[in-house]
């Protein structure tokens, strides 16, 4: 495939993903950051840092209609990011994955990148809405975040090559061996520093509400690159028109 | 004499094409998850960490998505 064709077409499923993400979130994220950043508020004005005066409401409403306004945009931002690292990685992994077209094999890449970069760094490091965070350490929780994502997303890459020099009845040992690293990663890792002072319902339904977003745009990003690939390879051309 | 033809489905993309795509993964991921004003700071100097230009507009991505925020 030509680069340029290859960038084209990542770029564009990565996007077009990114928009159904956020779309998504706008209709069923939105309304749980609209109830934690209400609770911000009733803090600010408990503490006395903002007093509850039209001139708070008027300086609100603006930085919240800027802020839901890049919900979308933000997605297809997000999107070509991850989108262009989907391609990277389905490009170098496409002749090692099952399925017997590129879709299958894009949503099956698809699934395993959800879960090794997404699920598992969640499942340690959660989404929290709005009020739950210092800001003093943010810094912090980036770098724990960022980090995890990685010994996941490079333990499940390690322990793939491991397994192609396996034979075939001992290929699982692979998959056991990044379970055992990851677990102990898990312990290993420190715990997220700050405390959640939000009510509970409404931090684990947010929590559900972001893993359903996120799904949302790993299934869409396989899905459509599938698509184009399946479209636009040029052994598949040769092929159909042979 | 019988020739066995192998046909061995091949994925040839550049190594140029790779490091663009890797250069947009990082910028984006930035830009998204960890800008607090870095980016826009480069043509407004200190009053880009308090305007938060991009942090805002990206902020409920930001949660959604499980970026540390704020």
């Amino acid at each position: 495939m030509k680069s340029a064709l290859f960038i084209a077409i990542v770029i564009i499923s990565g996007a077009l993903a990114g928009a159904i993400h956020g779309t998504v979130n706008f209709a069923i994220v939105e309304p749980y950051l609209d109830q934690a950043i209400g609770i911000e508020n009733e803090n600010l004005f408990a503490s006395g840092e903002e007093e509850d005066n039209p001139q708070f409401w008027a300086d609100y409403e603006e930085y919240r209609v800027w802020q839901k306004s890049g919900q979308v945009l933000a997605g297809m931002i997000l999107g070509i990011a991850m989108g262009s690292l989907f391609g990277i990685v389905y490009a170098l992994s496409r002749n090692s994955l099952p399925g017997k077209n590129d879709v299958t094999k894009a949503v099956i890449l698809a699934g395993i990148m959800w879960l090794t970069i997404y699920l598992i760094p969640f499942l340690k490091y959660p989404a929290n809405p709005p009020t739950v965070g210092d800001a003093e350490t943010v810094v912090l929780r980036s770098i724990l975040y960022i980090s995890f994502i990685a010994i996941s997303g490079f333990g499940a890459l390690g322990f793939y090559k491991l397994s192609q020099k396996l034979q075939s009845d001992k290929k699982y040992l692979g998959i056991l061996g990044y379970v055992i690293f990851i677990v102990i990663a898990f312990f290993v890792m420190p715990e997220n520093p700050d405390e959640v002072t939000a009510p509970m319902n409404l931090v684990n339904e947010f929590r559900l509400m972001s893993v359903l977003g996120v799904t949302s745009f790993w299934i869409s990003v396989g899905f459509i690159l599938g698509l184009f690939w399946n479209k636009f390879d040029d052994t598949n051309l040769s092929k159909n028109n042979s | 004499m019988s020739t066995v033809q192998h046909s061995v489905s091949k994925t040839s993309v550049s190594k140029v094409a790779i490091l663009a795509l890797a250069i947009i993964f990082a910028a984006g991921l930035f830009v998204v998850g960890f800008d607090q004003g870095h980016i826009f700071s480069v043509v407004y100097g200190e009053q880009a960490f308090v305007d938060l230009t991009i942090h805002e507009l990206t902020h409920d991505m930001r949660h959604a998505a499980g970026f540390p925020c704020h």
